[in-house]
């Protein structure tokens, strides 16, 4: 067999993907799909399209947004302080970890409603449950982190003359940090899943709250633009996460 | 674990401390610096904790930092300014053949470029006196060679005594002017002294050269086998 070049595996992706596209688009025009349930590809460009024109896309993308990184802020900061104070404070640690090893467990969108009912249908909710998703995830990311730090580099700094203040500043933060931004991507998903979830259970506004109306319109084609759009934010929220992990992470 | 080690390093002397492992050699270097409590007796010095160095079997170097930045972090910790340190950490990178390395994560750097840059963290302490805990075990032979080479030049130049733990013979004879064996784990302690005549300067490859260094080796490793074999049949 031919070996192939893996620099133009993209281009081979690329082809693959048009190919089915346009197999799609083609079956769709000979009437062989149901646009009920799978619109073809040009139906859901013109719905993705249609989005946009009107203007009516932006208070949705906005409630999102808004929802995915307060929560994924909020999220980060509680866990990496909650994670600091459980590694440092036995007692802490003891409270805490059963708890947030059952939250752990726990697929943590079933808390989706609670939160509504909470919080109202309004952003809080939403927030609430990305916040629930990522600050647990960084918990455990900090907890363990900072028990496993690398004993060597401690006995290092001490034998160096570095004070307590020394370790935290030149071992701890910088272990901490590298763990947080390590595990950035996934938190970004989580973020999202929160809002959406959120949105779908109960909302005014949101792409998820436009999913669960695509739902129960039937209209297939707005959904598959809808996860397009998702897909497109989650994306480009992926490569800047992307990108400050490598900047910051240079010296790995 | 280690019982009833009494031993002295004077001003400027390169003493090893042999013996085979579990013996707890590391153990006692651990309490020379502090890290590590002896259950009982005392280690006395009368040097100041700022003055006694350890180089570790691990370079330990902070990932995070480059290269000079390793380098002057003990300078700045003991109050120099972090402009003059680093200054001073691109000093010692050179003496060590580094010039040039100092913008690198030790990530990128080789295993025996990593032991200089820990070396040049440890030297530019200006200590009287460096702890080794087997420091050039990890590295292949013609670059330990060559690292193990220049810290002898350094520490014969600077006059700072040396305690270095290692199992191996070779090492601690062509290095030391004093030799002590310990002997087999569990408790513990020490056997024998041997002075080494060889004359410094020293370059440590062409050291087993001297005629001193044959007769010794058999005596050291003579007393080392009876050590291994007399706890093997006592167990």
């Amino acid at each position: 067999m031919r070996r192939l070049d893996p620099r133009y595996a993209w281009v081979r992706q690329l082809a693959a993907f048009a190919v089915v596209l346009a197999v799609w688009e083609a079956a769709g025009r000979a009437d062989m799909l149901n646009p009920l349930y799978a619109p073809s590809p040009s139906r859901v460009g013109a719905a993705l399209v249609d989005l946009f024109s009107d203007g009516r896309i932006w208070p949705h993308l906005e409630a999102t947004f808004s929802a995915a990184l307060g929560g994924l802020a909020l999220g980060i900061v509680v866990g990496i302080v909650l994670g600091v104070v459980a590694a440092l404070v036995p007692f802490i640690a003891e409270l805490l970890e059963p708890v947030m090893t059952v939250l752990n467990a726990i697929p943590r969108v079933i808390l989706a409603p609670l939160f509504v009912i909470w919080l109202g249908i309004g952003l809080a909710s939403k927030v609430a449950l990305s916040f629930i998703l990522v600050a647990v995830l960084i918990f455990f990311t900090v907890f363990t982190g900072i028990r496993q730090v690398d004993r060597r580099l401690v006995e290092r700094v001490v034998t160096l003359g570095g004070d307590r203040w020394a370790l935290v500043r030149h071992v701890y933060l910088p272990s901490v940090a590298s763990w947080v931004l390590g595990n950035l991507k996934i938190a970004v998903g989580f973020a999202f899943t929160g809002a959406c979830v959120g949105e779908f259970v109960a909302a005014t506004h949101g792409l998820g709250y436009l999913l669960s109306f695509a739902q129960s319109t039937y209209n297939a084609a707005l959904m598959f633009a809808l996860i397009l759009l998702i897909l497109a934010v989650v994306l480009v929220i992926f490569g800047i996460a992307g990108r400050l992990e490598k900047r910051l992470l240079r010296w790995n | 674990m280690l019982e009833g080690a009494s031993l002295t390093v004077d001003d400027g002397r390169f003493v090893s401390l042999v013996g085979p492992s579990g013996s707890g050699k590391s153990s006692l270097l651990r309490a020379v610096i502090g890290l590590q409590q002896p259950l009982s007796g005392t280690v006395e010095t009368k040097l100041a904790r700022a003055q006694v160095g350890i180089l570790f079997q691990d370079d330990a170097l902070l990932p995070w930092k480059t290269a000079r930045d390793n380098v002057a972090l003990g300078l700045t910790f003991n109050g120099m300014e972090r402009s003059k340190a680093l200054a001073e950490a691109e000093t010692w990178l050179e003496r060590l053949n580094l010039a040039g390395f100092g913008d690198r994560f030790p990530r990128h750097l080789s295993g025996g470029q990593r032991k200089r840059v820990a070396l040049a963290q440890v030297l530019a302490m200006r200590p009287k006196l460096i702890l080794m805990d087997e420091p050039f075990a990890s590295l292949d032979a013609i670059v330990g060679a060559r690292v193990v080479r220049d810290v002898v030049a350094l520490v014969e130049r600077e006059g700072i005594s040396v305690l270095l733990v290692t199992h191996d013979l070779e090492e601690a004879l062509t290095l030391s002017d004093e030799v002590y064996l310990l002997s087999q784990g569990p408790r513990a302690h020490i056997t024998e002294h041997y002075p080494v005549p060889i004359p410094r300067p020293r370059d440590p490859v062409h050291s087993r050269t001297h005629p001193a260094f044959a007769p010794l080796y058999e005596r050291l490793w003579a007393d080392l086998s009876r050590e291994v074999d007399h706890r093997a049949e006592a167990a």
